[in-house]
């Protein structure tokens, strides 16, 4: 039959390419095997693919890995970063880093809860970053940056009807990044109404997640950035024995060489570039006396990170950076603002249980905890393993939480804690 | 109540849902057979997952329009019968034209706050204002109300084009193409289909979803660049990736459109012929968005030139020709919508066809001097492929986010 010999010739390769599609990306499969190089890589990566991903996250967890969740600090890779730390010295752990510019607390509640089942029981690092506590709070641009869908449908699948879900469904549909599907969308709304979903858009979320897990096996870990090639090579600047003493001298001469054409003892590279070499400084003088992280719905987004950690029973050490104090005399940031806004970050930590806290903030005058601006660098980074090394090495007293919704409220966000 | 809506050629999902539904009609089509009440519910499911949903608001608007454009026309046709006056004539051009008009001024005077219309609005108004065109020229003589209807919603094309003309897309579906012609027609439709999901899904992502949001960020990093006028080597790039970005994109819908066409047995025109290998602008214009700048040139260019021979207002030919490209472009620049990108855009290739144009006269009378060779065609080709994209540049706006926000 010619006619029918033609239909095949010209249908048989879509048949075939639609059943390889489905095969490949429709039915549930674990992906290719992640080796110990590629999950190296991908842990210091700082990759968006991983930290939206799920396999990457979930192999490092099963592994010895430890998530080091933070933002813009992370990617401070001198030669005292944690990552270099665990990669040189034989401490029974790897870091896994999570977060980058813009990264807040609602985008690592939903990257954390999509790592729930291997977290539970564990032991986390997080950086809190009081810049985070502005006003408006999460940059809704930002947060798309770092949200993916297949966050939102783990998220969805396991929400429940209780103050936290119903408060983290709206936050989610005032990001664009959350209505950006229509399934996921009128999901959220229900979530955020307090109803259930229903059956059949239970069974779309899954098939969606399927697809969204086989997307994320397959090409997460391409197009990782190469930290790791870095962090072997400022490893070798380090003291062969893992020595407090011998570790400091090292910072200390790293930060001098680094830190030659300013007064603020900011990195060299980083005054040149992001101030321009001193030009933009005019501009900066006094530019920061008004702000206040005082007031803000980030309160309330951390405070979802934080019943999350809970749930999971998770183990975690808070980090309060300190910042620049040059910088701050020469940009009028208010210290007293500064203090009544770590004071309250800890009393909503104290009052519900969390009491790993590395509080730093004060250390800004301390010479060389700071590489820039903000961001913790050299002898802070040394300062931070004090308490970071011996929560992740020794055994822990089990935690007693005691969530509060309070904290999720209004009222909380706009508090003032003096 | 989940709300359904689907927006077209968007997803996997949307295409499977489309094949399916088109199954009846291609084995009808296969035996020699129009389904003609299937086709029209068919497509009016479709219409409805396009325009429904929380898109209601634009199938109000759709039918509030069709309604609107099918009184006017069959109230011109019943006038031109008996006569035909060159008032009324362009009274029902403008009439057709007015809800467009409308349509792109009111975000304009409202601040944007205010958007009417629907998708596709602009592509229909071309299909209407030629029917009003050709029924004065009197060569559509047997007005066929519910072709015309069919004709104004045929689903794959109702979005973006390609623009079919009234007459073509009759000749298509009266005549049913025999076995043979129709699995040509069919092998045809499968290799457009697939050729459009490869520039629209992996070559228009890679410019338009991976590289152009990174590109766009480091262009408007630097615009203090250059004097405060933002020229840096990152918008080159933009420029360049915004216009493959542009290319796959469009070229990738309009396969998708002329695809289902096909399957339906309807051989809507195609869009682009390889528009980057034009050796010259007016080239370029044959090739690029070819059923919108065919549409130009027979109702806008042609008439004007025509228009303005007869009343003799301009003598010199070359002096017609130059202005009806002005205003063929300028319109097709306000068409594109009000802003002032828009319309320097038009203005850029008007000013193009015409330096354009002088050159060609210019290069036949001294044809013995000006060498002509392969590296004169390449730098041809070359030359017009950056004034492209250098119009695309202005066309993407990025310009006003660089200077003006």
């Amino acid at each position: 039959m010619k006619a029918g010999k033609q239909l095949w010739r010209t249908f048989g390769p879509v048949l075939v390419a639609v059943i390889a599609a489905l095969a490949l990306f429709a039915t549930p499969w674990r992906g290719l095997k992640i080796n110990s190089q590629t999950l190296k890589e991908a842990t210091v990566s700082l990759s968006t693919n991983v930290y939206r991903g799920e396999k990457i996250k979930d192999v490092a967890l099963n592994d010895n890995y430890v998530p080091f969740i933070g933002s813009s600090e992370l990617s401070r890779m001198d030669a005292m970063h944690p990552s270099v730390l665990a990669a040189k010295y034989k401490r029974g752990y790897q870091t896994l880093l999570l977060g980058g510019p813009g990264s807040q607390s609602l985008n690592h509640y939903f990257t954390i809860q999509e790592m729930s089942a291997q977290l539970r029981n564990k032991k986390v690092v997080y950086v809190i970053s009081p810049q985070w506590f502005t006003p408006k709070g999460q940059r809704p641009d930002a947060f798309g940056y770092y949200y993916s869908a297949l966050q939102a449908t783990d998220w969805l699948l396991q929400a429940k009807n209780t103050k936290a879900d119903r408060y983290a469904a709206q936050r989610l549909l005032a990001m664009p990044s959350g209505t950006s599907s229509l399934l996921i969308e009128n999901a959220t709304k229900k979530i955020a109404a307090g109803r259930r979903l229903s059956a059949v858009e239970k069974l779309m979320l899954t098939q969606k997640q399927v697809i969204l897990k086989n997307e994320d096996a397959l090409f997460s870990t391409l197009d990782l950035d190469n930290n790791w090639e870095h962090i072997k090579q400022e490893t070798k600047k380090l003291p062969a024995t893992d020595n407090e003493r011998l570790l400091n001298q090292v910072a200390v001469k790293q930060a001098q060489q680094e830190t030659t054409n300013n007064e603020f003892n900011i990195k060299d590279s980083f005054f040149k570039k992001e101030l321009r070499g001193g030009r933009r400084l005019p501009r900066l003088k006094d530019s920061q006396v008004r702000f206040d992280y005082r007031r803000s719905p980030e309160y309330a987004d951390f405070q979802l990170v934080l019943q999350q950690l809970a749930a999971l029973n998770c183990q975690v050490e808070f980090v309060l950076p300190p910042i620049n104090q040059r910088w701050v005399d020469y940009t009028g940031l208010n210290m007293t603002m500064w203090r009544q806004t770590t004071k309250k970050i800890k009393q909503q930590l104290l009052n519900q249980g969390f009491t790993n806290i590395d509080d730093l903030s004060e250390d800004g005058n301390q010479a060389y905890y700071m590489e820039d601006t903000i961001h913790i660098g050299w002898r802070g980074w040394l300062r931070m393993d004090q308490s970071v090394r011996p929560f992740l090495t020794e055994t822990q007293a089990q935690p007693d939480y005691q969530i509060s919704d309070y904290y999720l409220s209004p009222a909380w966000q706009q508090k003032i804690v003096k | 109540m989940p709300v359904i809506n689907l927006q077209p050629y968007s997803s996997p999902r949307y295409f499977l849902i489309l094949l399916l539904g088109l199954l009846p009609i291609m084995i009808g089509l296969y035996h020699g057979k129009r389904f003609r009440v299937y086709e029209t519910i068919f497509s009016l499911v479709f219409l409805v997952l396009t325009f429904g949903g929380d898109h209601w608001q634009q199938g109000v608007a759709l039918i509030i329009y069709i309604a609107y454009q099918f009184i006017l026309t069959l109230a011109y046709v019943h006038y031109r019968k008996t006569r035909n006056q060159t008032g009324v004539f362009v009274g029902a051009v403008l009439l057709a034209i007015l809800p467009l008009t409308v349509v792109k001024f009111t975000p304009f005077l409202a601040g944007g706050k205010i958007t009417l219309g629907f998708l596709g609005i602009s592509y229909l108004t071309f299909k209407t204002v030629q029917v009003v065109m050709e029924v004065r020229d009197g060569t559509i003589k047997d007005f066929d109300w519910k072709l015309y209807l069919h004709f104004l919603l045929f689903f794959p094309t109702i979005s973006s084009g390609p623009i079919d003309r009234y007459r073509r897309f009759k000749k298509d579906y009266e005549t049913i193409p025999d076995r043979s012609a129709y699995l040509e027609d069919l092998e045809k439709a499968v290799h457009y289909l697939f050729l459009g999901f490869f520039y629209k899904f992996i070559l228009g992502y890679l410019f338009g979803t991976l590289w152009l949001p990174s590109l766009q960020h480091w262009a408007l990093m630097q615009r203090h660049a250059f004097g405060g006028l933002g020229l840096s080597w990152a918008l080159l790039g933009y420029m360049y990736d915004y216009s493959m970005y542009l290319f796959f994109d469009f070229a990738g819908y309009s396969l998708f459109a002329i695809a289902i066409s096909y399957f339906m047995g309807i051989k809507t025109p195609p869009n682009f012929n390889k528009p980057f290998a034009a050796g010259n602008i007016k080239e370029f214009w044959n090739r690029w968005h070819m059923t919108l700048s065919f549409w130009f040139r027979d109702f806008i260019f042609m008439r004007f030139t025509f228009w303005f021979m007869k009343k003799r207002w301009i003598k010199n030919r070359i002096r017609i020709s130059q202005i009806a490209y002005l205003v063929n472009f300028l319109i097709m620049g306000f068409w594109h919508g009000l802003t002032w990108y828009y319309i320097v855009y038009g203005l850029f290739h008007a000013c193009a066809i015409i330096i354009n144009d002088i050159w060609l006269r210019y290069k036949k009378k001294h044809q013995a001097q000006i060498p002509s060779n392969k590296f004169t065609k390449g730098f041809s080709v070359f030359l017009t492929f950056n004034v492209v994209c250098f119009s695309f540049l202005i066309f993407s706006g990025i310009l006003d986010k660089l200077w003006f926000m």
